[in-house]
């Protein structure tokens, strides 16, 4: 039997008159990659606060590992690591020293913090910049030691707030790959992000989070169920692909991107009268892709809205 | 054209949403103009309530005149008598009253002997005794005593003129010299001249005779003041010695107002958060950083004293406990006010325009660049209220006069006292406030 790690019941968050989380009521299993995705203030970056005891919820619980969040627990938060959006460094000092400072707060033994700060700094492929400055550091550079900074008490839980904001693809991919290992080295994460695609390749689970409520929860595929549709089709623009638009919008609800289409097929669509369709209109087949739909396209269908609105 | 002036708009429009850089080009110029012009014009009228102790033991009517004068005189808050330890009100005598200005209870004390103006003498001798802690206030007093003493210049050069003809010239002919003498001071001071004449000698016949050239250079012998210092006097550079914890208390404010704000800085950047995202609290926060900037002013003005010694020879080490003390407390009180400026401002740039504002603002009235008793009363009320006033004062105490620790325990109690209170209602601000949230 899988074991529940965190546990959250009935958790709401007010601001003034702002509700930015509405009784939401979570669980995540030991060992569990679980995504959280939703677009910019739909409550992902308060519910994380939350579950590491930054902020106090007006009302319900949370416990992680068994033992209860709150403010004042500070005990717990040796359990937790936590990854926050921004980086938090400090400039003036070096990747070592701020390491150093970090860990020293979690009461680790001095050899075994030093020897731990190697060993991340080798993980993360900083250990040869471990003295310098950190405002000497690329932005992909500072994010990993910001990921690091928060795994040197060896936590059991990491939560990780938009870890990838403003990163290149190649330390995006880098950092993808360290936090796979430790999930299979056994530590619990929740990540949370509006991009699906990162959601969609790192968890295992995703909720799906907006206006502080979960509205969908499941694996990619239970989530993609839900979708009245299976397929979605990419078409790509031409003037020939454009003069035809509406003859397109028969088959479904038809999208205008920059450069592209994208048709979400009714449920009476048939593929073959589609491309016979096509084939009528003197439309090349090399113009049209047919691909799974993704959690954009579900988050469109429950909330009427894109992700990244 | 056009562009120019859309920009131009844009930049009005840019400092106009930013409140600090209005409140540092409108409001700061306006406090510290109110605070200057009410003490050098305007809205003040010079010096008001310096405390003066006075002994008259002359019965001559020109010292009573003083008297008088001291006593109307806005200037000055005249003292004549003091609590003795069993709270006994005592009239001041030769010894009590310049004890009274060696225990700092006032900077300057006037004593009209019984000699001050007698029948037989020449003209006038008051002595003055003086500490001189602060130069400018000092000086002040100095002149309007003078401006009060020789203000009866007209009475005692007439009369003093009458006796000296009395006795040189002989009645006859002083009374011809008496009478020229009483129309020059009719003419240069406008005395009415019967108020000048002696009654022996203003109904005496005048004649003719060689008075005028009997010439007596009294002038400069009519009124003596016999100044005496009794504090200070053998502190090697007075100037630097007073002036060192005016400056070092503006220059620590600044430091501890940047520092305490860089509580800001922490947020923006995370700091803050990753830091209570592990096993700290947010009162473990507020105690580093306020032990942190305490601990910084200490250094600060240690630092600045060493330096004042090392460069311009103020004598720190003779009383260095109490200096150190003294430097504890007002370091604790300045590191309360910089964290009550972060507790209730919202942003760091907030936080050190309110900080430009008050720390000038502190300095000025706290007396740090010109004597509290040149303000209007109303100010003086609250220069006691500041740091400032306090902490300088503590120092003046201790290197300047030399004193023990049961003399600045005042200061001690009232900076650490205050360093409570404001430390009390910042972390009350700061639970409520948005820096944590």
């Amino acid at each position: 039997m899988v074991m529940s790690m965190i546990n959250i019941q009935q958790i709401t968050k007010k601001y003034a008159t702002i509700v930015a989380l509405d009784a939401v009521t979570l669980e995540v299993r030991q060992q569990e990659f679980f995504g959280l995705l939703g677009p910019n203030g739909a409550g992902k970056t308060t519910l994380m606060n939350l579950l590491v005891g930054y902020l106090n919820p007006n009302s319900g619980t949370i416990t992680i590992d068994g033992d209860k969040v709150t403010q004042d627990s500070l005990e717990i938060r040796k359990k937790i690591g936590f990854v926050p959006q921004s980086l938090a460094l400090y400039d003036e000092l070096t990747a070592q020293e701020n390491l150093e400072v970090f860990g020293q707060m979690f009461d680790i033994p001095r050899k075994l913090l030093k020897k731990r700060i190697e060993d991340q700094l080798h993980a993360v492929e900083l250990y040869d910049r471990r003295k310098d400055k950190v405002k000497t550091f690329s932005g992909g550079m500072k994010r990993r030691l910001n990921i690091i900074a928060s795994l040197l008490h060896d936590p059991k839980v990491l939560l990780c707030d938009e870890p990838t904001v403003g990163v290149d693809p190649q330390s995006r991919n880098a950092i993808f790959e360290f936090l796979t290992s430790l999930n299979k080295q056994g530590k619990t994460i929740i990540y949370t992000t509006h991009y699906m695609e990162e959601a969609e390749r790192l968890c295992s689970r995703i909720g799906i989070i907006d206006h502080g409520k979960i509205i969908a929860l499941g694996s990619t595929d239970t989530l993609l169920e839900q979708l009245a549709y299976e397929e979605t089709i990419t078409i790509h623009k031409n003037p020939m692909t454009v003069k035809n638009q509406k003859g397109f919008e028969k088959f479904g609800e038809l999208l205008e991107e920059d450069d592209y289409f994208e048709l979400k097929p009714t449920d009476r669509f048939l593929l073959s009268k589609f491309f016979a369709d096509l084939e009528k209109q003197g439309i090349q087949y090399s113009w049209v892709e047919l691909h799974r739909p993704t959690l954009e396209a579900l988050f469109l269908q429950l909330t009427g809205r894109r992700l990244r609105d | 054209m056009k562009q120019v002036f859309r920009l131009f708009l844009n930049s009005y429009r840019l400092f106009w949403n930013d409140k600090v850089s209005v409140l540092l080009t409108f409001i700061v110029p306006l406090v510290l103009m109110t605070i200057f012009g009410s003490i050098f014009g305007g809205s003040g009228s010079g010096p008001n309530g310096i405390r003066l102790a006075v002994l008259n033991q002359s019965s001559a009517p020109v010292a009573k005149s003083i008297e008088s004068s001291l006593d109307t005189m806005k200037s000055f808050q005249i003292i004549k008598s003091f609590k003795n330890d069993s709270g006994k009100v005592i009239i001041f005598d030769t010894l009590s009253i310049q004890d009274y200005v060696r225990t700092g209870n006032t900077s300057a004390a006037l004593v009209l002997p019984p000699d001050a103006y007698a029948d037989t003498s020449m003209g006038l001798y008051v002595k003055f005794y003086y500490d001189p802690k602060n130069d400018i206030e000092m000086q002040t007093t100095q002149g309007l005593i003078q401006q009060v003493v020789f203000s009866q210049f007209p009475s005692i050069i007439a009369q003093s003129g009458l006796r000296q003809s009395e006795q040189f010239l002989g009645m006859q002919s002083g009374g011809t010299f008496n009478r020229s003498m009483a129309s020059l001071i009719h003419k240069y001071f406008g005395v009415d001249t019967n108020l000048v004449l002696h009654p022996k000698l203003s109904n005496m016949k005048i004649t003719n005779s060689d008075s005028t050239k009997s010439s007596f250079d009294f002038f400069k012998n009519v009124v003596r003041i016999e100044n005496q210092q009794l504090v200070g006097k053998e502190v090697t550079n007075p100037w630097a010695t007073r002036s060192v914890g005016g400056w070092a208390m503006t220059f620590l404010l600044f430091t501890l107002t940047a520092s305490s704000s860089s509580l800001f800085e922490d947020r923006k950047s995370g700091v803050l958060l990753r830091l209570l995202t592990s096993p700290v609290s947010r009162v473990h926060i507020l105690w580093s950083k306020y032990l942190f900037n305490m601990s910084l002013g200490i250094i600060q003005l240690l630092f600045m004293f060493l330096s004042g010694w090392f460069m311009f020879q103020i004598d720190i080490f003779s009383n260095f406990f109490n200096l150190m003390l003294i430097i504890i407390a007002a370091s604790t009180a300045c590191t309360a006010f910089g964290m009550l400026l972060a507790a209730f401002s919202q942003t760091r740039q907030q936080a050190q325009g309110l900080g430009t504002l008050f720390i000038l603002s502190m300095s000025a009235i706290g007396g740090a660049w010109f004597p509290t008793n040149f303000m209007p009363a109303t100010i003086q009320f609250f220069s006691k209220l500041t740091v400032v006033y306090w902490s300088m004062d503590g120092f003046l105490e201790v290197l300047w006069r030399g004193v023990g620790l049961v003399s600045i325990l005042p200061h001690l109690g009232i900076l650490f006292g205050m360093g409570t209170i404001i430390n009390f209602i910042s972390v009350r601000r700061f639970k409520k406030g948005h820096i944590f949230d």
